[in-house]
C-alpha cells in the first residue's frame, strides 16, 4: 500500500489545478499568500496520509483554512467529534482489573475480534446497575476433578484481555474505489479514517498491555491488592462454571438469560449480536407482511429486521439478568479482596438453603445495604418468558442505538446510486440523441413484427422523450448549483481580498 | 494466522469423536477452518445410495455468521446450482449463532429429502420438477448414480 497513494495523488493534484483555474478566471490574478501556499501543500506530499500521521492536528487546521470556503467549519467539527467518540469507545473496551463487578469485568475478554461496535458506554452503564452480566473472563476448559487449587493456579494465569491480536479485522476489506483509476474525494476520506483507526488501535493495544502488566504487578506483589479477587471469591465464582452456548468458553452461573426461551448467554456473545445489515427485503412468504409495507414506501427500500433469539427463533432478541449471586463486589459493593463468604462450600444449593444464607451473608458483609439488588436469587427461578418492552429486558437495539441511523444512512446512499446511475443513464442518451433514436429504431424494425411496431415504436419514444427531460432537467439542476457555488466563492474571495487590503 | 476460537477447536472434536450418522466432517490440515465433508443421501431420495462430496468454510465472524457450504458433487436439486451453492435460509439470514456445523449439515441433508422447488436457485431444475416431478426424479436418481460416489463403497470404509 506505500507506493498507492503517491500514484494516486496524481490525478487529484491536478483535478485541482484545473478547477481552480477554471474558477479563477481572471477575477484574482494574485492569490493571497496562505492560500498559495496551501494550495502547494497539498499537492506535494506524495501521501496525504505521510502528512497526516506525524502533524495531525495541524494539518487539519491547514485543510480547514484552504477548503474553508467550500466545507463548511461545521463538517470538520463533527468529524472531530465522531473521532473523540470513537476514542472514547475504545477506551471502554480496555479491560482493567480495578474495574469489576461481582467478579467480572466492563469491558469484554476478547473472544471476538470484530463486530465491537455496541455503544459501549451504554454497556457499561448496564453491567455496573446489574441489569447485563459482567464480562468474566473465560475459562477455555474446565474440569470437574480440579482441585481447587489446580483451579485457582488456572485461573491466575488467566489475562485480563485475550492474548492474540485484540481488535483486528474490523472492516480491512477492500476500498471499492481500490480499483478505480479515478478515485473520489471520500477515497482519501476513508483512507484517512482508516490509518486513524489503525492508530487508535494500536494506541489501545500498548494501553491493555499496560493493564496487564499492572495486573500481574498487583498478583504478584507483597502487599495487598484490594481490587484483587480473593481466592473466596475466585473458587465461588469459577467452581461450577456453566458453558456458553455460543462461544462454547466455561463462565461463572450469573449469565443473562435469554428473555423468551431462558436459555443462558454470556454478555460477550450478547453484545455481538445485532441486527443485520441494511439489505433490501426477501421474496420470502415468511415476511411477506413486511415487504408489502415496505415497498410501498419507497421502490429500493432497505430494511433492517431485529435480531430473533438464537435459540428459539423468537423475534425481538433480548436478554434479562437476574443476578445469580447473593453478593456484590467491585463498583457498588465491597472490594473483591475482602470478600470471605467460607460459610458456604456450594454455591448452588437449592433455594430453601439459600435463603437463610443469604440473610446471614447480607448481615455480614457492610456495604450490602446499598445494594438492592440482592434478591433476585429467588426470581431466577422463576421460569417463565418475558415480554421484549418490560424494563427488564435489554434488546440488543438498546445496546446499538444507531441501527436507526445507520439504516436511514443506508438508504440515503442507495438512492443517492440510483440518482447517479439515472443521470449517467439519461447524460448517455443526452449525448446523441439522433444516432440514439436512429439506432433504436433500426434495432427494433429488425425485431418486432410490423403490426406491433408502430404502437412499440411509440411507447418507446415516449420513454426516451420522459428521461431526455429528466436528464435536462437534472443537468440544469446541476448548472444552477454549481452557479450558485461559484458565486458564493466569489462572493467570499471579495470578501477576503477586502479584508486582506484594508 | 489468528488462533483458532475456543468454539471452532471445541465443534470439531466433537464432529470427530461424535460424528452425526450418515455425514462425516474433516478439517483440512492446511486450514482448520475449512472442512472436507461427506454426506449421505437420505433414504427414499433419489439422493438415495450416493455419497456427495461438500465443502465448507468457517470464516472469521464464525459463529456470528453462517458457515459457507457448497457441493462438490455434481447434483440435480432445485434449490442447489450448477456450482453446488445451496439455497437454504439458514445458511443465509436465517443463521442463528447457537447453530453448528453439525446442525447446518443435518439441515442440508433434510433439504435433500425434500427440495423445495417454489424457492429456487436453478430455475431450469426447478422448472423441470413442477412440470413433471416423476420426471425430475428420475433425473436426479440418474446424476446421483453417475456423479455422486457409491454408497456402498464409503459405507464399508465407515
Amino acid at each position: 500500500m506505500g507506493n498507492t497513494p503517491a500514484k494516486e495523488s496524481r490525478p487529484r493534484a491536478s483535478s485541482y489545478s484545473s478547477s481552480n483555474s477554471g474558477s479563477y478566471p481572471g477575477v484574482d490574478t494574485q492569490p493571497n499568500l496562505g492560500y498559495s501556499y496551501n494550495y502547494g501543500y497539498g499537492r506535494s506530499p506524495g501521501s496525504p496520509f505521510n502528512s497526516y500521521l506525524g502533524e495531525s492536528r495541524s494539518r487539519r487546521n491547514t485543510t480547514s483554512s484552504v477548503f474553508g470556503h467550500i466545507v463548511p467549519s461545521r463538517k470538520s467539527k463533527k468529524s472531530e467529534e465522531k473521532d473523540r467518540l470513537r476514542e472514547e469507545h475504545y477506551m471502554n473496551l480496555i479491560v482493567k482489573f480495578d474495574e469489576s463487578v461481582d467478579g467480572g469485568y466492563l469491558a469484554p475478554y476478547g473472544t471476538y475480534k470484530s463486530n465491537l461496535d455496541f455503544d459501549s458506554e451504554i454497556v457499561r452503564g448496564l453491567i455496573v446497575a446489574r441489569r447485563l452480566a459482567p464480562f468474566y473472563t473465560p475459562l477455555q476448559d474446565f474440569d470437574e476433578s480440579w482441585s481447587d487449587q489446580e483451579l485457582l493456579i488456572i485461573i491466575k494465569q488467566l489475562t485480563l484481555h485475550s492474548i492474540e491480536g485484540a481488535y483486528s479485522g474490523e472492516e480491512e476489506d477492500d476500498d471499492i474505489d481500490n480499483h478505480k483509476i479515478h478515485r473520489s474525494s471520500n477515497f482519501y476520506k476513508r483512507q484517512e479514517q482508516k490509518i486513524k483507526l489503525k492508530m487508535l488501535i494500536e494506541k489501545i493495544k500498548e494501553l491493555q498491555k499496560q493493564q496487564e502488566d499492572r495486573y500481574l504487578e498487583a498478583k504478584t506483589s507483597s502487599s495487598v491488592v484490594k481490587s484483587l479477587p480473593s481466592n473466596n471469591l475466585l473458587l465461588r465464582l469459577y467452581r461450577n462454571p456453566v458453558e456458553c452456548p455460543i462461544c462454547f468458553v466455561f463462565y461463572p452461573d450469573n449469565l443473562n438469560l435469554s428473555r423468551c426461551c431462558l436459555q443462558p448467554i454470556c454478555s460477550e456473545c450478547f453484545v455481538q449480536i445485532k441486527r443485520l445489515d441494511p439489505h433490501p427485503p426477501h421474496d420470502d412468504p415468511t415476511n411477506a407482511n413486511t415487504v408489502k409495507r415496505t415497498t410501498e414506501e419507497l421502490p429500493h427500500t432497505l430494511i433492517s429486521e431485529p435480531s430473533n433469539c438464537p435459540y428459539c427463533a423468537m423475534t425481538d432478541f433480548g436478554v434479562i439478568f437476574d443476578k445469580n449471586l447473593d453478593f456484590s463486589t467491585g463498583i457498588n459493593g465491597i472490594p473483591p479482596h475482602d470478600f470471605e463468604q467460607t460459610n458456604k462450600s456450594t454455591p448452588n444449593v437449592n433455594d430453601n438453603d439459600n435463603e437463610s444464607d443469604e440473610q446471614a451473608v447480607m448481615s455480614s458483609s457492610p456495604t450490602s445495604e446499598q445494594e438492592p439488588s440482592i434478591i433476585p436469587t429467588k426470581l431466577r427461578k422463576r421460569r417463565e418468558s418475558v415480554p421484549a418492552n418490560s424494563p427488564r429486558v435489554i434488546t440488543i437495539d438498546q445496546i446499538r442505538p444507531d441501527w436507526e441511523s445507520k439504516l436511514l444512512s443506508a438508504r440515503s446512499k442507495l438512492a443517492r446510486k440510483a440518482a447517479a446511475a439515472s443521470a449517467i443513464h439519461a447524460s448517455n442518451l443526452i449525448i446523441n440523441p439522433e444516432t440514439e433514436m436512429a439506432e433504436y429504431d433500426t434495432r427494433r424494425r429488425r425485431n418486432t413484427g410490423s403490426s406491433t411496431q408502430s404502437q412499440q415504436n411509440s411507447r418507446l419514444q415516449t420513454m426516451e422523450e420522459r428521461m431526455i427531460e429528466e436528464a435536462l432537467r437534472l443537468s440544469i439542476i446541476d448548472e444552477e448549483e454549481r452557479k450558485r457555488k461559484e458565486e458564493e466563492k466569489k462572493r467570499k474571495d471579495k470578501s477576503n481580498r477586502d479584508r486582506s487590503f484594508s | 494466522m489468528a488462533a483458532l476460537p475456543r468454539r471452532i477447536i471445541k465443534e470439531t472434536e466433537r464432529l470427530i469423536s461424535d460424528p452425526v450418522p450418515g455425514i462425516t466432517a474433516y478439517p483440512d490440515e492446511s486450514n482448520l477452518r475449512a472442512f472436507t465433508v461427506a454426506m449421505d443421501g437420505p433414504d427414499s431420495s433419489p439422493y438415495e445410495h450416493g455419497v456427495f462430496d461438500l465443502e465448507l468454510y468457517l470464516p472469521d465472524d464464525y459463529p456470528m455468521c453462517p458457515p459457507k457450504v457448497r457441493f462438490l458433487t455434481r447434483i440435480y436439486h432445485p434449490n442447489i446450482d450448477k456450482l453446488g451453492r445451496i439455497c437454504l435460509d439458514v445458511l443465509k439470514d436465517n443463521w442463528s449463532p447457537a447453530l453448528q456445523i453439525r446442525t447446518i449439515l443435518l439441515s442440508i441433508q433434510a433439504l435433500l429429502a425434500s427440495p423445495n422447488p417454489d424457492d429456487p436457485l436453478a430455475n431450469d431444475v426447478a422448472e423441470d420438477w413442477k412440470k413433471d416431478e416423476a420426471k425430475a426424479i428420475g433425473v436426479a436418481k440418474e446424476w446421483t448414480s453417475k456423479y455422486a460416489k457409491s454408497h456402498t463403497a464409503s459405507g464399508s470404509a465407515e
